[in-house]
């Protein structure tokens, strides 16, 4: 009898050891005591720190000439490549072989034909372009290929239209980086009003494509009866291409798209803006802006009116949809898992893109670079899933055009915050006169879509579509702006963005604001804790024994 | 003194420019290039260093194309075989031919660099069409790369090898030749086998039962 007792005893007081023990490890767990942790500097090493500026293209900054089409001047760090301005402004089958492989454009990519108005430009043009999967499977190991960088370590696959090119998609032969030419955002394509435009898609991707104008004249067909709307059941399949017919009457800015599987291709980053320029005489146009941004060769009329011309393509990116390519290569698997196992209706926008880059990327070309008392053309497009408001700190700027439509003189509205629904355009005059409305003055000013989430990278800020509209004489040699060096070794890390780093883990503050390290209890209630806990072992094994005992 | 040391960077940027320029001109001289295509370290005439004289030349047409891929599953673009055998010390008279309507390449790597820059044979057709080039191959038993570098076209389905005096060993991921080194992940067909699972449950049951059985009679035997 009293053996069940002692045996009832053992238990309960096991139990209650038990219920102690857990309560006591979350209290030793929590309780700061006196003394909090100190900052711990795990990731202080600064081994994944790039380098602001790699500097490859010195050559390419210069205002300079080639092929007889004058380039304007690109300060900033990563220029357009001229040669390919220069292509793509003549034509590829205009230009030199030693111009045309520095271009790495296709012969056949950007074809100049006739003059048909005589006014001293060619008026026929035939563009080629291909789809390509930037930071894609490889079922050869563990790497994805055709890497494209949006920021730091961040790499969500991406489809692109992209100008015929020749030779490898890589950099070079022992590289996985994606060619310069292949990149987002898709480019910025440029004609001139009354031009013969046609644009053969040539469908290089293992999924259906199609380009939809997107408010550029067109007509529904093309000369041959076939389809000219680019709409979902007139898919360019795999291996097959088609081209479409335009000879748009009205000027402006305007889109072009994938419109097959629509929220998923558009989320894809199939889009991409075009422009229709005013006819003018001699004038002619920059066809193609690879990676958006500044255009170095503007046409006869925006030259006239103003001092520069940039275009500004804002996109977004969700985190889930652009990992789907990265987790098949069986085309049937990637096209199930986005179309069918993927709701896009639940579809969110972690990452916020100006130009194919986030921040810090932004200061490396999508920057806009200013003189004093300039007024600058900007194309805005809004090829986000949601609306933005963007904002330019230290300016107000006026609207021209609302969705390639000239505003009238009561509706040439200036203003700080540009809100732009999904797919419209605005055409802003930005001029940089100090006079405390146009401009406050020389700075370093900053511009980025006022919606708070713009300006993040998968939550991390400062990131997303933020960039800087610089002041000349505000940059280095590098074309990066100054008075930035402090805050480019935290955010050229892509350890930055895989949140392994706190927010201020250099300069005078880390110690206070860097990251907290583990509660070192004191020595007397460790002791306690592993003697209540060797106890609560004993028990145990006691019980059991007693349990065998009985059964034998 | 800054002036004077940008003054210096310029110079030796220009020098290395014209250095580059003048390098990008010799592989032009190694290249051939219309509006159809191009052809980049062809070779037909220059043995490599370990080849007295050629062994035997071979005629080989290549097809690149969508349709390829049509008997593989999983695959979109393919070339019409997979793999070719050749002796050592071969020349090989390459006629490439695209059957799609888009941009294809067929490129050998792993070349040596002596003969061939980069130590690749690169043909590219910008659209339907095709290309002729030789290549003559080293002594060495090797398996060479052969694949379309567009984005993606390697990886679903447009690679192949070519092995010389029998290759060494397999490359992975040719369509039906070898197995990826990182696999797709598809559902298994339980029901492959229809009632046939069950059936080979019972019976291994049963053999297993009886054997206990029998089993234990022998220990009471024995004992």
């Amino acid at each position: 009898m009293l053996k069940k007792y002692f045996i009832f005893g053992a238990g309960l007081s096991a139990l209650a050891l038990i219920i102690l023990l857990i309560q006591w490890f979350f209290v030793l767990e929590q309780h700061a005591r006196a003394k909090p942790p100190a900052t711990v500097f795990s990731n202080a090493d600064n081994a994944n720190v790039e380098k602001p500026c790699t500097d490859d293209h010195v050559e390419w900054r210069s205002a300079q000439e080639i092929e007889g089409v004058s380039i304007l001047a690109s300060p900033v760090c990563e220029p357009d490549n001229p040669y390919t301005i220069a292509a793509a402004t003549k034509g590829t089958n205009n230009v030199s072989m030693s111009t045309l492989m520095q271009s790495h454009l296709a012969q056949d990519s950007i074809v100049m034909g006739e003059d048909l108005d005589h006014d001293g430009d060619p008026d026929v043009i035939h563009i080629k372009l291909e789809i390509v999967e930037l930071n894609g499977f490889s079922p050869d190991g563990d790497y994805l290929m055709n890497t494209y960088n949006i920021a730091p370590g961040v790499q969500p696959s991406l489809w692109v239209y992209a100008p015929k090119m020749q030779g490898m998609a890589v950099k070079n032969f022992n590289s996985r980086v994606a060619h310069p030419l292949l990149r987002a955002p898709s480019p910025v394509i440029r004609v001139e009003q009354g031009d013969k435009v046609f644009i053969t898609l040539e469908n290089t991707h293992y999924l259906p494509h199609t380009i939809h104008l997107h408010g550029v004249d067109h007509p529904w067909l093309n000369s041959e009866g076939q389809d000219n709307d680019g709409m979902e059941e007139h898919a360019i399949f795999p291996g097959k291409q088609h081209t479409y017919e335009i000879q748009p009457r009205h000027a402006g800015t305007m889109l072009y798209h994938c419109h097959v599987q629509t929220a998923q291709h558009f989320m894809m980053g199939l889009n991409g803006m075009f422009i229709v320029e005013e006819n003018r005489p001699n004038n002619w146009v920059q066809t193609l802006n690879i990676g958006a941004g500044q255009v170095r060769h503007p046409s006869a009329s925006v030259k006239k009116q103003y001092d520069q011309e940039y275009d500004l393509h804002y996109q977004s990116l969700d985190k889930q949809l652009t990992r789907i390519p990265q987790e098949a290569n069986d085309p049937r698997l990637i096209s199930q898992k986005m179309s069918r196992d993927y709701n896009m209706s639940t579809s969110t926008e972690n990452y916020f893109l100006l130009n194919g880059h986030s921040f810090p990327y932004t200061l490396r070309d999508a920057m806009i670079v200013a003189g004093e008392n300039e007024n600058i053309k900007l194309h805005i497009t809004n090829l986000q899933r949601t609306p933005i408001a963007v904002h330019f700190h230290g300016h107000k700027a006026t609207i021209m055009a609302y969705d390639g439509v000239d505003a009238q003189q009561g509706t040439q509205i200036t203003r700080d915050v540009f809100d732009i629904s999904p797919a419209q355009r605005l055409d802003l005059s930005l001029k940089t006169q100090n006079d405390g409305l146009n401009s406050y003055g020389a700075g370093l000013w900053m511009f980025h879509d006022h919606v708070p989430t713009g300006t993040t990278t998968d939550g991390m800020e400062p990131g997303g579509n933020m960039a800087i509209l610089a002041y000349k004489k505000l940059l280095d040699e590098q074309g990066m702006p100054k008075m930035h060096e402090g805050m480019f070794n935290d955010v050229f890390n892509k350890e930055y963005y895989a949140k392994k780093r706190p927010i201020w883990s250099t300069g005078d503050f880390a110690f206070l604001l860097g990251d907290a390290g583990l509660v070192v209890p004191e020595n007397g209630e460790l002791i306690a804790f592993f003697m209540v806990c060797g106890m609560l072992i004993g028990l145990i094994m006691l019980l059991i024994s007693f349990y065998i005992k009985k059964r034998s | 003194m800054k002036n004077n040391y940008l003054r210096h960077k310029i110079k030796v940027i220009s020098i290395l420019s014209i250095v580059i320029l003048s390098l990008a001109q010799v592989s032009f001289a190694m290249m051939s290039m219309d509006e159809k295509g191009m052809v980049m370290n062809a070779n037909s005439d220059n043995l490599p260093k370990d080849c007295q004289k050629i062994s035997e030349e071979v005629n080989l047409t290549v097809h690149a194309g969508q349709k390829y891929a049509t008997k593989f599953n999983g695959k979109m673009f393919a070339f019409d075989q997979q793999e070719w055998n050749v002796a050592p010390c071969a020349k090989i008279n390459i006629t490439f031919i695209n059957d799609d309507q888009i941009r294809h390449q067929l490129m050998i790597h792993g070349l040596p660099g002596y003969l061939y820059p980069e130590g690749m044979l690169h043909l590219e057709l910008y659209g339907q069409g095709e290309l002729h080039a030789s290549v003559i191959l080293p002594s060495q038993k090797k398996t060479y790369l052969v694949h379309c570098e567009l984005a993606q076209h390697a990886e679903k389905g447009m690679k192949a090898q070519l092995k010389v005096g029998g290759g060494d060993g397999d490359l992975p991921s040719i369509p039906a030749l070898s197995a990826p080194v990182k696999t797709d992940i598809y559902t298994l067909d339980w029901m492959a086998m229809k009632w046939g699972g069950i059936l080979i449950l019972l019976v291994s049951f049963i053999i297993f039962y009886v054997g206990r059985v029998l089993f234990l009679r022998y220990l009471k035997m024995s004992n």
